[in-house]
């Protein structure tokens, strides 16, 4: 292929990546600015592309109805607790698995807890429902949401704390056996600091997957608890939505999994990489 | 390296039985009496945690527990229903009985089954496969050809953007978009000229196509991500190896960098196809499988006719059908996975 060709096809890419980029970001440039508009204007015929009037009160109005800033709590409760249990049993199952294989296992053992991410939730709901009743009363819980969240989140962090703890050296913990420490103190002093970057990862995915999960607190909550991924859907099934709020409301909740990807990109990267295939 | 079941000794020495944290082969370098104190005590003893065998079984064994309890026994009881006649009213009365495969029959012969079978087959074919095309077009795109290290973190952090929204939020913000009367999207693609009436976005058959965007939109992110990072991780040195000996940027793709990503690849279309089997919240947000169950997928009538109708057990059918599909993937996935890691921990 000559240097021209090649520029042309080089120039021919770039313009896709720029086309796809335009796509990606449409709806969230639309989104902010219905944010910003009045009611009168997002309900008119020919929508605008550019508020003829900036209000910045939709941001404000949004609290006014009290169950929206508690539906932002109930998500940040569930999502911070389901995360700390998915990580314990991640640390606790991929150490293991990961230095002892014979006794955990083995291979065999950590395909079957991966296997569990794939799982069709739909098969979960309605047992779960009726055993959740039955064992609290209500199914309108934090713990029911931190319990069942553990589905997908807990194989997830099994599996990337057992490739995690895979990578630090045998070697060091050896060294420090061998100079008379005790395993618990060799584990916190040694190994565990060493995977830290990779805790934070398993830490981050499982968070923004707890917090925008659907399906799951569509089902189990409601009334007294109430995540934000349910209540903002609520909000559109009347006559009248109110568009501009829905979209004020929808780019607050989207502020922290977007904030937490920013700044820790190079550790999800990786935790991703890892999740799928080593190397 | 694949499980680290394989420290053997150098020189084909057998694997260590047992649960020691010490490999054979740096056993052997000790002298009995350089070994430390807690090492000499018995397999089984329970003063040492790394000696216990019992140690990593109870590790394992509690989250393996979790996981019978929340994945394992729901599945089982499913079946059960499956298996009885079980809706609301008779699950309070109490009196259901066993009728055998009459909910799988009801579910298999339904026209409703049949045409959700088929909007799986649009959806997965221009959904899964579409984004991990795009997607991988994307990774390679941005790798090769956007050099300067801050535009491509820029473009990196707004191409994963939609990935980070929950997908009921999603659903919603395209429900606006796609508004008939006065949506952004009809509206747009007057301006540009590219249509010369509004679209009818969720009528039949446009509205499973509709939510296949939105899907596009959001999820093209996964497969990209998975394969840039697989992309960074591809050694420079080959690059240049083929660089010196005037391969072409083209033959460079086809020769080097697809073959090497070709696992990478197949994984993200593997996850993005599973997913696609749950994926219910889109369609649930944006057309509730309408109008005229014209966009429903099997895992949405499953949870329709269990949480919404109670009608237990035919959801459990449902659920169950979809549950032995996803196994035959799950099992085609990790015996993949599996080739995958032994080969890489070859290499």
């Amino acid at each position: 292929m000559s240097e021209k060709n090649y520029r042309l096809v080089r120039l021919l890419l770039l313009i896709f990546l720029g086309v796809w980029l335009v796509l990606i970001m449409f709806p969230f440039y639309f989104q902010i600015i219905t944010s910003l508009k009045d009611v009168a204007e997002v309900n008119r015929i020919e929508p605008t592309f550019w508020p003829e009037v900036f209000v910045l009160e939709n941001y404000s109005a949004i609290w006014n109805e009290p169950g929206n800033f508690k539906s932002l709590i109930d998500s940040f409760i569930i999502a911070t607790a389901n995360t700390i249990l998915s990580l314990f049993f991640g640390t606790l199952a991929g150490y293991a698995l990961a230095r002892f294989p014979r006794q955990s296992g083995g291979e065999n053992v950590a395909m079957w807890i991966l296997s569990n991410r794939m799982f069709p939730p739909v098969a979960v709901l309605l047992p779960m429902f009726f055993l959740f009743e039955e064992l609290f009363g209500t199914t309108d819980t934090h713990m029911a949401l931190i319990i069942l969240y553990l589905v997908f989140n807990m194989p997830l962090a099994v599996w990337l704390m057992m490739v995690f703890f895979r990578d630090v050296p045998r070697e060091l913990e050896e060294a420090a056996y061998v100079d008379g420490h005790k395993p618990f103190k060799v584990f916190f002093t040694i190994t565990l600091p060493l995977v830290g970057p990779g805790m934070i990862a398993v830490a981050m995915l499982c968070w923004i997957f707890a917090w925008n999960e659907y399906l799951f607190a569509n089902m189990f909550i409601g009334t007294d608890v109430k995540t934000f991924p349910v209540v903002i859907p609520s909000f559109t099934s009347g006559s009248q939505t109110l568009w501009n709020l829905v979209m004020a409301f929808s780019l607050v909740a989207m502020i922290p999994p977007v904030v937490l990807f920013v700044i820790l990109r190079r550790y999800m990267v990786r935790g991703l990489s890892l999740g799928v295939v080593k190397g | 390296m694949a499980t680290g079941t394989g420290e053997g000794a150098p020189g084909g020495g057998r694997p260590v039985r047992g649960a020691y944290a010490v490999s054979a082969a740096t056993i052997r370098e000790w002298r009995d009496d350089e070994l430390p104190d807690w090492f000499k005590k018995k397999r089984g003893s329970a003063r040492s945690l790394i000696v216990n065998r019992w140690v990593p079984r109870v590790m394992v064994g509690v989250p393996i527990a979790v996981l019978l309890f929340i994945v394992a026994y729901p599945t089982v009881q499913m079946a059960y229903y499956a298996f009885h006649d079980i809706n609301m009213v008779s699950l309070f009365k109490g009196d259901y009985g066993l009728i055998g495969f009459t909910n799988f029959e009801r579910v298999l012969t339904s026209d409703r089954f049949h045409g959700s079978v088929l909007h799986l087959a649009q959806y997965l074919f221009f959904g899964a496969v579409l984004q991990v095309v795009i997607g991988t077009a994307l990774a390679l795109i941005l790798h090769h050809c956007v050099r300067n290290n801050a535009a491509r973190l820029v473009i990196l952090v707004i191409l994963v953007m939609p990935m980070m929204l929950p997908p009921s939020i999603v659903g919603v913000l395209w429900r606006f978009l796609f508004n008939p009367s006065n949506g952004a999207i009809n509206q747009a693609l007057l301006d540009i000229g590219l249509i010369k009436a509004h679209i009818e976005w969720f009528e039949i058959g446009t509205s499973l196509w509709t939510i296949t965007i939105a899907d596009i939109w959001e999820w093209t992110s996964l497969p990209f991500l998975i394969v840039f990072s697989g992309r960074l991780g591809l050694p420079p040195s080959i690059y240049e190896a083929a660089r010196v000996d005037g391969a072409s940027p083209f033959l460079t793709l086809r020769r080097i960098t697809l073959p090497m990503l070709k696992e990478v690849i197949a994984i993200a279309f593997i996850i993005r196809f599973m997913d696609a089997y749950k994926f219910v919240d889109k369609v649930y947000v944006m057309t509730s499988g309408g109008p005229a169950q014209s966009s429903e997928l099997p895992a949405y009538i499953a949870y329709q006719r269990g949480v919404r109708e109670f009608e237990i057990g035919e959801a459990a059918a449902y659920a169950w059908i979809i549950f032995l599909f996803a196994i035959v993937l799950i099992t085609l996935f990790l015996r993949y996975l599996k080739r995958v890691l032994r080969a890489q921990a070859i290499a």
